[in-house]
Order: structure tokens, then C-alpha cells, then sequence
């Protein structure tokens, strides 16, 4: 996924006949956003260098979808961000799809498609379509969204109605991820591949309007080889990592209310030289209510655990508490003013900190960000 | 205390609005008499896309600025006009399908319904209603 502005200036000639099409159900769609924001912590650079405040949190993206008949439409969508050391502005295929839905019951997508986990990951990078401006990184870390929230490969999804016994709403795919590992604490990383993904989830609409409540697994194996520049001699070593999640959803969403809480259990089998298993927690319960049609205040609060073998110290846990507020300037503008409280350290990046171990960062620290939205 | 009473201004409830009377409309060749609510709220949320006949279903909305779409998203949807606009964005920017059309007029959407054969609208009681017909929403 390199740079790729060739895709960019067919967009943009695609926007230009997407308004010659006189018929409203096959014309070309076009959308797209521009998102700048700032981070300012009161220690611990998180994310950016964030201690002196960073404007280094940018996003642009552009898509068209092209519905083809009633049944089959394509559609692709660039995206580019710059975040502290990750982005920095390449353009990438954030989706890119063919998409054939049969029935409301089954239909298929093949090509670079979001991965559905959870209530947000398939448009954790869409300000105008979340509350908050960081969503809880128990569950979707900041640090992912370069490489989980899309997988090349094929998903079937449907939509089944029970009339007054609710819905369920259900995806399932397979296929592989296109990553980078950059080199953290001297080791160097090299022939990455994802031999297998597969996950699914489902969602059951309850009767009652507004309730929802879901099931989301993820499972993959990354095999990559690494080295130390710095010991030479020791030459390649392979390591195979095996993944799985678990991720339990609970949503009500009416008359301005929403409500969520969703908890994440993780289990991975690293292989070096002899296995390495690790179980880790996330979990996170979020209250917001919209005020005004434009005013939105949000209210989340946030856990992680990366290693269950270890939860006591600053540097084995993230607490969170957050309050957001979105205010929806116009049809088209958005700007949220957030601020958080957090304890402990186990989630900030020590390459960032002049390489100082995470359990002798700043125990407790604020968070305030900002960011603005437009989209179309 | 002058800013209490700012904020209490500004969040305070808007004056509830004379009800509108709504009527959901169809074209006038489709066989259906009435909809159950759930039928509506799943086909503007297109996640209901075919009529009983398996002919697609095309709905049709109004602006965002609409009172009477104010209405028809806290009546039949069950959210707000903000919170449909947030799930469109959900959909649309995650490749998941396209949101309706918005036409700017009551006059709009009943030319649309009576030009598509599967389509599906909302306009206020007392619209022209050459064209299309009223279904009953139970």
C-alpha cells in the first residue's frame, strides 16, 4: 500500500461525472472528509510529542461508490493521515470492493474490506461518524489502524428480520492483511505475512427499539523474521504469532441516549525460540446524550490489561475516563473538545519518551485534544 | 449566575412543535395497502432492500433541514436527524452501501415515488398526491 495518487486524480475525475448521471439509483457517489485536530499532555508524549502540544493529527479521505444495478456496486475509498511517527500522509486503499448483495439475507464483498469488530473498527477512522474524537483504546488502539481495520480478501454478510422478535445482523470473512512492523527497541523486522484471518461477527437487534447486542471474534497468525542490527552474529530468527479475540457488544442508542459497554478478551501464542501465551482485557462503558441536534456530551471510561499475568503496576494497566463533547457546527462541520484523565502507562510508545521504560513514565497524566471535521 | 441561565436556554428542550401529520407514500402500480413500522424503519435504514415481490425498494428522503423529516425519523425510525446522518456516515465511509436520495421538497419526493416503481417517501398531510399512495403504517 504505497503512495497512490494516480487512484486520487481518477477520483477526482469521477466527481466530475457524477452529477451527469440523471438516474439517482445508479450514479456515482462521492464523499469525502478532511479532519484536523491537536493533543496536549500534561506528561508522556502519547501518540506525538504531545507534552508541548502537537498538531500532528491529520486525516483526509475520498471515496466513490459506483452502484452498477440493483444488486452489484464497486466503490474504493483513499485515506491519509499523519499521527505522530504513524502515517505521515501516504495515501492508501482504505477499502477498495466489489460488493453483490443477492438477498438482504447474503451477499458478498471481495477485495480490501473494512474488518467488522465490535461496534466501531470498520470506521474507527471516521470523525463525522463517531462522538468522541479517541475512541476507548482498550479496544481500538490508535496504534492499529494502520494494518486491522481492513483485510484483503472475501466477506458474506445479510440482514435477517424476525418482524417482532428483533434482527440479526451477521458478516463473516477470511482473508489476509498487508502489514508493516517498524523496528522497536533495536530489532529490526522482515518478511512479514499473514498466512490466515478469519472472524466474524453478528449483532442481534432486540425488539425492543434501539437495543442491540453483539458478538465479534478476530483470529490470525503474523510469521515475520528479525534481527538485531546492532548483534550481527546472531543473524535471522523467525517468530510466528498466533492471535485470537473476543469481543461482546452492548449498545442502546434512542432519542439522543446512547449507551455502550463492550469487553475484549484476547489470547496470542508468540513462537520464538519456545511459545509465549498471553491473555489480555480490555473493556470500556460509554454514556452519551445529544443536548441539541448540534450538541452532543459523551462520557466513557476505559480499562486495559495487556498481560492478565500481570495487572499491578503502572506499566501493566490503562485507565481512562474521558469526557467528550461534539459540536455539529453544520450539515457539513463538526468540532470536538475532549479531555481525559488517565492512570497508568502500559499504552504510551517509550520510543516516544526518549526510550524511558513505561514503568518509570508519569503514573497519572491529562489528555486534551481537540479536532475538526468536515465532510461531504 | 448569568452563564446558569445561558446554558439552561441553550439546553433546555425546544418548544414541542405542532404536530405534523405525516403520510408514508408508494408508487401508485405497488400492490402493498399498508407496512408494518419495523418494514419502514428497515428500508430507510436499507437494510430492508426488497419488496415482498423481490423488486427493489427505493427510499427516498428529504433535506436535513426538513421538519417533517424531523418528525418521520423520531416517529418511524426511532432516532434523531443527526443520529440517521451519523449512520449514513458509518455506512458510506466503511463501503457498506449508499444513502438515500435527499430531495429538497415535498413536491420533489412525490414525483420521485410516482416516477419509481419501488419507491418509498414521507411528505406532510395535505401534499398533492398525483401519482402515488398512501400506505398505511401499522
Amino acid at each position: 500500500m504505497s503512495r497512490c495518487w494516480g487512484p486520487v486524480a481518477m477520483l477526482a475525475m469521477l466527481g466530475a461525472v457524477a452529477h451527469a448521471d440523471d438516474d439517482d439509483n445508479t450514479a456515482v457517489q462521492l464523499h469525502g472528509f478532511v479532519s484536523q485536530g491537536g493533543l496536549l499532555t500534561s506528561a508522556n508524549n502519547y501518540l506525538a510529542h504531545t507534552e508541548h502540544g502537537s498538531l500532528e493529527f491529520t486525516e483526509a479521505g475520498i471515496n466513490f461508490t459506483k452502484p452498477i444495478d440493483e444488486r452489484l456496486s464497486v466503490g474504493m475509498q483513499l485515506f491519509a493521515r499523519d499521527l505522530g511517527p504513524e502515517g505521515t500522509y501516504s495515501a492508501k486503499f482504505d477499502w477498495l470492493q466489489i460488493d453483490y448483495r443477492w438477498k438482504d439475507w447474503l451477499g458478498f464483498r471481495a477485495g480490501r474490506v473494512k474488518v467488522p469488530f465490535g461496534l466501531y473498527n470498520d470506521f474507527a477512522d471516521i470523525d463525522a461518524a463517531q462522538p468522541v474524537v479517541l475512541l476507548p483504546q482498550s479496544i481500538y488502539p490508535e496504534t492499529n489502524r494502520n494494518f486491522l481495520l481492513a483485510q484483503t480478501g472475501v466477506e458474506a454478510y445479510g440482514y435477517h428480520s424476525f418482524d417482532d422478535l428483533g434482527a440479526l445482523d451477521y458478516r463473516v470473512y477470511t482473508g489476509s492483511l498487508y502489514l508493516t512492523i517498524p523496528d522497536a527497541q533495536g530489532i529490526h523486522f522482515s518478511d512479514i505475512a499473514v498466512p490466515w484471518l478469519v472472524g466474524g461477527r453478528v449483532f442481534y437487534e432486540t425488539p425492543l427499539e434501539g437495543l442491540r447486542g453483539g458478538l465479534s471474534v478476530l483470529a490470525g497468525e503474523i510469521d515475520a523474521d528479525y534481527s538485531y542490527p546492532s548483534m550481527p552474529a546472531l543473524g535471522q530468527l523467525a517468530v510466528t504469532l498466533v492471535q485470537t479475540n473476543f469481543l461482546g457488544s452492548l449498545e442502546y442508542a434512542k432519542d439522543g441516549i446512547l449507551l455502550q459497554a463492550e469487553y475484549l478478551w484476547s489470547h496470542s501464542k508468540t513462537t520464538t525460540i519456545a511459545p509465549v501465551w498471553t491473555k489480555a482485557e480490555g473493556m470500556y462503558g460509554l454514556a452519551g446524550y445529544r443536548w441539541r441536534p448540534w450538541l452532543q456530551q459523551t462520557l466513557y471510561y476505559s480499562l486495559t490489561y495487556p498481560d492478565l499475568r500481570q495487572t499491578s503496576g503502572r506499566d501493566h494497566h490503562q485507565h481512562d475516563a474521558a469526557m467528550s463533547f461534539r459540536f455539529d457546527v453544520g450539515p457539513h462541520w463538526l468540532l470536538k473538545l475532549e479531555g481525559h484523565f488517565l492512570r497508568g502507562t502500559a499504552v504510551l510508545d517509550p520510543t516516544l519518551n526518549d526510550n524511558t521504560p513505561r514503568d518509570q513514565l508519569q503514573n497519572q497524566w491529562w489528555l486534551l485534544t481537540a479536532k475538526t471535521t468536515v465532510y461531504f | 449566575m448569568r452563564w446558569l441561565v445561558v446554558l439552561a436556554l441553550v439546553l433546555a428542550p425546544a418548544v414541542a412543535a405542532e404536530p405534523i401529520a405525516l403520510h408514508v407514500i408508494v408508487n401508485a402500480k405497488n400492490p402493498a395497502k399498508s407496512v408494518d413500522k419495523r418494514e419502514v424503519a428497515e428500508a430507510f435504514l436499507k437494510k430492508r432492500t426488497r419488496w415482498d415481490d423481490d423488486s427493489a425498494i427505493l427510499p427516498v428522503d428529504l433535506n436535513q433541514k426538513s421538519s417533517v423529516r424531523e418528525r418521520f425519523s423520531r416517529d418511524l425510525l426511532g432516532r434523531d436527524v443527526a443520529s440517521v446522518r451519523r449512520y449514513w456516515a458509518q455506512i458510506v465511509f466503511s463501503g457498506r452501501g449508499v444513502a438515500p436520495p435527499e430531495l429538497g421538497s415535498e413536491a420533489d419526493v412525490v414525483k420521485y415515488v410516482a416516477a419509481h416503481a419501488g419507491a418509498i417517501g414521507y411528505v406532510a398531510s395535505g401534499t398533492d398526491l398525483t401519482g402515488v399512495k398512501v400506505v398505511e403504517v401499522e
